[in-house]
């Protein structure tokens, strides 16, 4: 794409690079190594999480002694207890709908800001960037009190729709939108398709990275979120998994049973992680999403 | 061109769900929150003006106070902290070849997690049961209570805190370094600079935007840390991690202060607007 070519710097020429590379190559162990320490011990609280997850309730482990053997009681009991089902249930529908419905009205008021003229466009745009500006937990309580007033208190639209206002998705799309060509949009206006089509067949598949991207963010903001859950989503019906297992403590639940539910809760993460790894790794370097 | 001329209905259709969302979810809260904070606003509803009452009461209130605190404490730990780490680790990267994109994973892993499993996986690493009284009393020391002495749970949770996003701000790092042409690297070479000398006269003035954007990122994230602490301390020993959210969420929801939790809302609002405003101008001077 046109955007990607201008963005990139040219390449310095093949010969000369390697032979940078090659000359440096000699000194580099040293620091392989280094960052080789600094991975393991980054990585080896999953790895010990693991262990734990899978040893016997309630039987010494790690870090005194390791454990006799390993065992899938702990995942299994956590996953066909109703209460945690439930909530790990209730993260997805709270994270799958805000991406659909997120990915569609950024993408329609994105679109709206880089390509329409409308009476007060820049002040709305400019109304909706000093939001970010805003701490979500300086709203906290009116925004608790208005979503109580409408009786959306533990119910799933008031755990999702708040949430759906996102000034960070909302200026992604209107920068992206914004580098396409006028030519596309407007080849499709004078062939007389009416705006809703120019959106559907030009705009979305036009996207589609931006969208992609835009997605696994919010995937993870909603899989992981706390506050918001914490305060409007009380029972069980409604309660999400960060939620959920933040309540377990105490002597009644073991640990081994704790960092299997902590385990279970982390894999949706992995996923997107290990599938989708080189895109958010160049996303975040391009957009600074976060 | 023409067509954006002539087309302010459908622009206006387009942003509007998003509008709508905005203006009740965003707009009113925030000005509800200024709002109430003038007022006694009572979980029945019943409300009068007080003027700024809430505000002088702020200034008169030791868990107020001890909050703001803390919150500044842990601010000035974690915010270098976490620079320090993601500045070194990109530096690391961005000289090896080798594997790189396996290293590059593993240190960016803790990102895609959230707070609260980082909080219960490092609860019990810090545990008096836990990792790291274990592997000390192999060597006969300890036990630390990390999280029950008031001195190091501050640093305790800043250092959970990076290990979880570090990669975040390594990444951006990584990416303003490899902006960095190589022939300019390679001519303060040819000149005969150090590896400190290219860093501090070449490396470091290229990167400072991207540094200043990792500051400003994590400086207001820091500012708003609530899901690790209420995880890992619930804000002890002694309220010595009890930070600004954790005083909002007390009032708001263990004691119905409503009112009085917005005004703290405010004051957060107020700092991180003035950090950040500081953070600009040192910028701004130090580019002139």
């Amino acid at each position: 794409m046109t955007l990607t070519e201008t963005k990139r710097p040219a390449p310095p020429p093949v010969g000369r690079r390697s032979a940078v590379r090659g000359r440096a190559s000699g000194r580099q162990w040293p620091l392989v190594a280094l960052l080789a320490v600094v991975s393991v011990l980054t990585v080896s609280p999953f790895l010990l999480m693991v262990v734990l997850a899978l040893s016997p309730a309630n039987e010494p482990t790690v870090p005194h002694r390791w454990p006799d053997g390993l065992t899938f009681d702990n995942i299994m009991t956590n996953l066909t207890s109703s209460g945690f089902l439930t909530w790990t249930v209730n993260s997805f529908i709270f994270s799958a709908v805000s991406v659909v419905v997120i990915l569609l009205t950024a993408s329609m008021a994105g679109y709206a800001f880089a390509k329409k003229r409308f009476p007060g466009r820049d002040t709305l745009m400019w109304a909706f960037l000093a939001t970010m500006m805003v701490p979500f937990q300086a709203t906290l309580i009116p925004l608790f009190i208005l979503v109580s007033e409408l009786d959306g208190a533990d119910t799933f639209w008031g755990l999702i729709v708040p949430t759906l206002a996102n000034s960070q998705a909302v200026f992604l799309m209107r920068q992206f939108i914004r580098d396409l060509p006028d030519e596309l949009f407007e080849a499709a206006k004078v062939d007389g398709a009416p705006e809703w089509r120019v959106y559907l067949q030009i705009v979305l598949p036009l996207t589609k990275p931006i969208l992609a991207t835009l997605g696994v963010f919010v995937f993870l903001w909603h899989w992981n979120d706390f506050l918001w859950p914490l305060v409007v989503a009380n029972s069980d019906e409604v309660r999400t998994l960060t939620v959920g297992l933040a309540s377990l403590r105490g002597e009644e639940f073991p640990q081994s049973m704790e960092m299997a539910a902590a385990a279970i809760s982390v894999v949706p993460c992995l996923v997107v992680f290990f599938v989708l790894q080189r895109y958010l790794v160049n996303s975040i370097a391009m957009t600074g999403l976060k | 061109m023409r067509h954006r001329l002539r087309d302010p209905i459908t622009g206006l259709l387009f942003v509007l769900p998003m509008l709508v969302l905005f203006v009740i979810f965003r707009f009113v809260p925030t000005l509800g929150a200024a709002g109430m904070s003038l007022t006694d606003y009572k979980i029945s509803g019943d409300w009068s003006f007080v003027g700024v009452d809430n505000y002088a009461r702020l200034l008169d209130d030791p868990i107020f106070l001890g909050a703001l605190r803390v919150t500044v404490v842990y601010v000035a730990i974690y915010v270098p902290l976490t620079v320090v780490v993601s500045l070194s680790t990109a530096l690391l990267l961005n000289s090896v070849i080798f594997m790189k994109g396996l290293f590059r994973g593993a240190l960016f892993l803790p990102y895609v997690t959230s707070f609260v499993f980082a909080g219960v996986i490092w609860r019990w690493i810090y545990e008096f049961d836990g990792l790291l009284n274990g592997l000390l009393a192999k060597i006969d020391l300890g036990p630390v209570g990390f999280l029950d002495d008031t001195a190091l749970v501050l640093p305790a949770l800043a250092t959970v805190s990076v290990w979880k996003g570090f990669g975040y701000s390594m990444l951006i790092l990584l990416a303003g370094l490899k902006s960095i042409p190589r022939s300019y690297l390679e001519a303060a070479r040819v000149d005969g600079a150090n590896a400190w000398q290219r860093f501090r006269s070449v490396v470091f003035p290229l990167l400072r935007p991207a540094l200043f954007f990792v500051m400003v990122i994590e400086t207001i994230g820091a500012f708003q840390t609530f899901d690790l602490i209420y995880v890992m301390t619930g804000g002890g020993p002694s309220r010595a991690s009890y930070n600004l959210i954790l005083a909002l969420y007390d009032q708001g929801f263990g004691d119905f202060n409503l009112a009085y939790a917005a005004t703290i809302g405010i004051s957060l609002f107020v700092l991180v607007f003035i950090v950040s405003m500081i953070q600009r101008r040192l910028l701004d001077r130090s580019e002139k």
